[in-house]
């Protein structure tokens, strides 16, 4: 950083000048306008808060600044100066550093190494070789600015989940970069590591840095940011300081419409019919311990709890994909000795995994592939076992449209190209084409906007109606008090507390989730 | 209890490889008073050191998740070109030039690999039968002998050390120096990791890659040098089909095929144990037809041993979420 | 990705006829003819009927393991052991059937007996290879790969044993009718590699095994999560490859009359080589029989044209190389071509 370049900063924050203004951004892929016209701007040492649903805008407008992209029309001003990155790697030379979702850490180098590899410090200048002594030293320097209390030489491949977005933000303060962009920096940690997240993106807006914050959890953005940008198709609907923002607003900004109801309505009050799923006894050393319920038929129950706490350990012990040392599962009434996904499967079982890029879906496959491939022996018979693909293609053509997967043809679009909600619904589809009598989803809504979401609750509400128990992990507290009959929290591999319909209270079943936690990180 | 035993196993799986290589080194120097001489060890170094050399170079390329199917063919072109064109040439003038054939190799590979993006499995198979065929073209088809002063090389020491050995060395701590202590060497083991990531954390992960092939290219030629000044003459098979023993002796020091894990320490490792087993087999009066079979059995066991230990690992590193008490 | 491309991924387009043709499954087999065209004008010899049966009779072995290969490469999986099965099958089944001192000889039913060994060697190989893939989670190119030195070495040794010549010959003349027998004037073999190409094609196209490889292929973990039994399905893709090897080894014993321990030893990037040429991808979900069938067409084009010019060996690696590589790339241009529209 030249002292030029202080200056015109320290300058521009006196009169109140943005440190990165961004106007008319324009941009399309393939001759569709994916940006029409954004324009924000952002001070140095305040928190912007970028929010929209998939597909608006937010991730192209992002990768612009982060030099991932290049704009069609528009300018940015950046310090002082126009700003046109060639790169990610000249956008962060000039100071603007991007955290992107999917962490880009390498698991097989050490923190120190993470830190430097693209710069690292030399032994002698002009020659090529490493001064590791003067890398572990400044990278203990960064990990004492972000509170991480690690040696700079543990492998990354050893941190948590938290840990390494603070090594992420460590890498930026090293590139002394003045504005940070996260990108969904939360989803999956846990609410302690969000908690030292935020103190620390606290921290860094007091030294002057300006911070871009994206994501889809409203709470967070409205906790943590001083003005907030919504876009919509592309467009910038609105931009105000928090305190003239609500929630409910942005929601229905997001929209373009307001959801009166994001959580539509199912009558609690119905009978439910016999148990689906018997669970007794449950029990994997290091994993879960004594985990016991019943899920009758035309119940939604719900798992709470923190990252960690065991919840999907037990669904897919549940699943037959992990083991488990003792207790006993009965599906529909009948004992499951020796569950594999498919044994569960033939019983009625259909299992919606948490991350649905690696284990969900084919991602290089098109639609109809991925939602015929759980059912493929249902249409399979005759001479050789032949699949009937007249049936089969009409009974998957049906289930897109019933699911509602937006795309024209289902036989070419690949699932890589459709957004996150149309993915997750592909997923569903699978399952759904099976009939199945339980139903366990693990974080179902998960990264979708707010739009596909609704669909999600349309359908696991139509499914319960019909009669099939659903067994629903989430991190989100206002989405299982939103659509369960029942919520258990889990903790530490146990079911601490199960709450009933009618005395659900978001504290308490933070408490009973945290509980445990506390205990175990006074140890 | 479990815990202990888990752990036994693993050091034993850890150290399986080294654990082999003693138990071969005491049975051959129980049935043969010859094996277990300093004589025979530096002769052991010795002729493993074009295999190593040249898997070196591979390691560099399989850390990064690639392959070179290429590195027989380029030994025999680097040794036509040394027997036919540079005959008056002495080493010191010839060896240079012919590494610089080797990296000429190794960038067209690059170039093919990281600007047409064509598989590197595809690409180097072509350029085997490339590389193959235009050395056969220089060698007509016959053998090809090499020039007294080559050969005088290869029979020279320094400091009681065979020449080749030095060679070796060489490349060894070079490469050692680069893995370990530039930014390219650590951006190496990065792309092996993620080249996704590598390419957002504003690595030229293009440029790296290419280099890394041309590395490989180089340290084929080198390797085609050494082994050639070891046997006077290089026949039309000279080459033929090394790309396996460099790979194998590469995956025997426990660099994985899929990137981002292996050593060059290993790797040499590898080397040395390959041919051990085969001295060991010479020196007992093994029949000649089984050198293949013990070998492949021995890579085999590393690799078993290998893969075991990877599970193992997984099931002790598997995250716990409750501490049980024991 | 964005939802607007998943808009554009729907949205049919015309493109021009060369652009379509560029990305048409059918493109080997145009670059095929096209080849051959070219080279009629410079050794019309090619074209006469005696050449294209030999083309013929020269694919099929050939063709076989290939379609075994397939499988494997679908489920991301290589086998480079398919060569030294070729050869070892071939001793032992020699081995077998021999005028000299075979163990079946003079019983009557050592043809049958010999083509039980050819495959018994075949699957053997293959449940092995599959077993170390599947239950021990070995990379399956490793695995392959000292199965390929094992029994390469082993084919050699078995040799030895049994006679003091490099190959075994004196085999019962029914069956090297098999490898060069001619029914109404085209070769037996032909029938032989149409049966199993004919399995081959039905088992990927049309059963819930071939659409289970093609999962596994591109994404195991989900395919485990959707029920697949993801370890059986690569087993039986091994076994499969084993026993393509075996009837290809069938094919080859009988065309050159006698079993060679190094039967195959060259063929082994031929065969990997004509899958990915045809467009099977290394990476796994990708692949075809007819696809298979036209990269094999097409090396045995090339090889049989380069041998008809008398060029020397030199010149036919070099050609050889350079038109696999000018097929990769174009292969690769190709799918970037698609993606700019």
């Amino acid at each position: 950083m030249t002292a030029t370049t202080q200056a015109a900063r320290d300058a521009a924050i006196t009169a109140g000048r943005p440190l990165l203004k961004v106007e008319g951004l324009c941009k399309s892929f393939f001759g569709v306008e994916v940006l029409h016209k954004v324009g924000f701007s952002l001070q140095a040492g305040r928190v912007l808060g970028l929010v929209g649903e998939n597909g608006s805008g937010k991730s192209t407008t992002m990768n612009i600044i982060g030099g991932v992209h290049q704009m069609d029309a528009g300018q940015i001003q950046f310090d002082g100066a126009v700003y046109r990155p060639k790169g990610p790697r000249d956008a962060a030379r000039q100071g603007i550093a991007f955290i992107h979702q999917e962490l880009n850490l390498f698991r097989n180098l050490s923190i120190a190494e993470n830190l430097f590899i693209t710069e690292f410090p030399k032994l002698v200048p002009g020659l090529p070789f490493i001064d590791r002594s003067a890398a572990r030293k400044r990278a203990a320097e960064l990990l004492a600015a972000v509170d991480l209390d690690l040696s700079p030489t543990t492998l990354v491949n050893k941190l948590s989940q938290g840990e390494r977005q603070l090594v992420e933000i460590a890498k930026a303060l090293g590139a002394k970069a003045k504005v940070i962009i996260f990108d969904e920096p939360t989803t999956s940690l846990t609410t302690r590591e969000t908690d030292r997240l935020f103190d620390i993106i606290n921290r860094l807006r007091a030294q002057g840095i300006a911070i871009i914050y994206i994501s889809h959890i409203l709470a967070d953005v409205m906790r943590l940011c001083d003005n907030i940008t919504v876009l919509r198709d592309g467009h910038v609907v609105g931009s105000a300081l928090k305190s003239d923002m609500t929630i409910e607003r942005m929601i229905s900004m997001m929209v373009g419409r307001s959801i009166d109801q994001l959580f539509p309505p199912r009558d609690y009050a119905a009978p439910k019919g016999d148990p689906v799923l018997d669970v007794a006894g449950i029990t994997q050393r290091g994993t879960v311990k004594d985990i016991s319920f019943t899920l009758k038929a035309g119940e939604v129950l719900g798992i709470s709890g923190l990252m960690g706490a065991g919840r999907s350990e037990l669904a897919r012990i549940l699943f037959g994909i992990d083991p488990y040392s003792s207790g006993e599962i009965k599906i529909g009434g009948v004992a499951i000795t020796a569950p594999t996904p498919s044994v569960c499967m033939d019983h009625g079982m259909a299992f919606l995994t948490e991350d649905r890029r690696a284990e969900g879906l084919m991602m290089e496959a098109a639609i109809d592939t991925n939602i015929a491939l759980s059912s493929l022996q249902n249409y399979a018979g005759g001479l050789g076992g032949m699949i009937d693909r007249g049936r089969l293609a009409g009974d998957v053509q049906k289930m897109s449209t019933s699911v509602q997967i937006s795309a024209k043809d289902i036989v070419r679009t690949l699932v890589k190209n459709l957004s996150g909600g149309n993915q997750q619904k592909v997923v569903i589809g699978k399952w759904l084409l099976r009939d199945p009598k339980v139903f366990i989803l693990d974080e179902p809504t998960r990264g979708i906007d707010v739009g596909a979401k609704n669909e999600v609750y349309k359908i696991i509400n139509s499914l319960a109606a019909g009669g099939a128990g659903i067994l629903m992990i989430s991190s989100e507290l206002e989405e299982l008090v939103g659509m369960c009959d029942r919520i258990m929290v889990m903790a530490h591999g146990e079911i601490r507390a199960t709450y009933e319909r009618g005395s659900f209270d978001r504290e308490e079943l933070l408490r009973a989730a945290m509980w445990d936690g506390i205990r175990s990180s006074s140890k | 209890m479990n815990g202990f035993r888990g752990k036994f196993t693993l050091l034993a799986l850890q150290n399986a490889p080294l654990i082999l290589f003693a138990v071969l080194i005491i049975v051959f120097g129980f049935m043969s008073d010859r094996f277990l001489t300093p004589i025979n060890f530096v002769n052991i170094v010795n002729q493993a050191s074009h295999i190593a050399i040249i898997a070196i170079g591979m390691t560099f390329v399989l850390l990064i998740a690639g392959i070179d199917l290429s590195v027989g063919a380029n030994m025999y072109l680097s040794a036509a070109v040394l027997g036919v064109f540079l005959v008056g040439m002495p080493p010191i003038v010839a060896f240079p030039v012919v590494a610089v054939l080797g990296l000429a190799f190794g960038a067209v590979n690059a170039v093919i690999i990281t600007q047409l993006r064509v598989a590197a499995f595809i690409t180097t198979l072509a350029t085997l039968f490339v590389g193959r065929g235009i050395a056969l073209y220089f060698s007509g088809n016959k053998m090809v002998p090499f020039s007294k002063s080559v050969l005088e090389f290869g029979r020279s020491t320094y400091l009681g050390v065979p020449s080749a050995i030095w060679v070796f060395a060489v490349v060894l701590i070079i490469a050692l120096l680069v893995l370990k202590l530039t930014t390219f060497g650590r951006q190496v083991y990065a792309i092996g990791a993620d080249p996704d990531a590598a390419a957002k954390a504003g690595i030229n992960v293009k440029r790296v890659v290419f280099a890394v092939y041309c590395i490989c290219g180089v340290c084929a030629a080198v390797g085609g040098l050494v082994s050639g000044s070891q046997v006077a003459v290089a026949s039309s098979t000279f080459g033929f089909q090394k790309e396996f023993p460099v790979i194998a002796a590469a995956v025997l020091g426990g660099t994985s095929l899929f990137g981002g894990r292996g050593s060059v320490l290993g790797t040499v490792f590898g080397a040395v144990l390959i041919q051990t087993v085969e001295n060991g087999l010479v020196m007992t009066n093994a029949n000649p037809y089984i050198y293949p079979l013990v070998i492949s059995v021995i890579i085999f066991i590393a690799v078993f041993t290998d893969s075991s230990r990877t599970t193992v690992l997984e099931r002790l590193e598997r995250r716990k979420i409750r501490v049980e008490p024991d | 990705m964005t939802a607007a491309d998943a808009t554009i991924a729907s949205r049919p387009r015309v493109l021009p006829a060369w652009k379509r043709l560029l990305l048409s499954e059918y493109l080997v087999l145009v670059l095929t003819i096209f080849y051959f065209v070219v080279m009629w004008t410079i050794v019309p010899e090619i074209a006469a009927a005696d050449t294209l049966l030999d083309i013929l009779s020269a694919m099929m072995p050939l063709l076989v393991v290939a379609i075994g290969q397939t499988f494997v490469l679908i489920v991301a999986g290589i086998d480079l052991s398919a060569p030294s099965i070729i050869a070892m099958a071939s001793v032992v089944g020699a081995s077998v059937m021999t005028g000299d001192a075979g163990y079946a000889n003079g019983s009557g039913v050592e043809i049958l007996a010999g083509i039980v060994a050819f495959l018994a060697v075949g699957s053997v190989i293959g449940v092995f290879n599959g077993l170390c893939t599947t239950r021990f989670n070995m990379p399956s190119f490793i695995v392959t790969l000292t199965t390929m030195m094992f029994f390469s070495g082993a084919a050699i040794w078995y040799t030895t044993v049994h006679t003091d010549a490099s190959s075994i010959g004196n085999l019962p003349r029914t069956f090297i009718e098999i490898g060069q027998g001619r029914i109404a004037g085209l070769p037996f073999s032909l029938g032989v590699v149409l049966v199993v190409a004919g399995i081959a094609h039905f088992i990927l196209s049309r059963t819930v095994y071939g659409r289970w490889l093609y999962a596994v292929g591109l994404n195991p973990k989900a395919a485990a999560v959707s029920g697949v039994p993801v370890r059986n399905v690569i087993f039986w893709a091994f076994v499969i490859s084993g026993v393509c090897a075996a009837i290809s080894s069938i094919l080859y014993t009988g065309r050159l009359e006698t079993g060679t321990p190094v039967l195959g030893q060259r063929i082994l990037l031929d065969v990997v080589g004509a899958a990915v040429i045809g467009g099977v991808s290394l990476f796994g979900g990708k692949g075809k029989i007819l696809w298979t069938i036209f990269g094999v067409l097409f090396l045995t084009v090339i090889d049989k044209s380069l041998q008809l010019m008398g060029l020397p060996i030199a010149s036919v690696f070099a050609i050889k190389g350079s038109i696999i590589l000018a097929a990769a790339i174009i292969d690769a241009t190709r799918h970037r071509l698609l993606v700019r529209g």
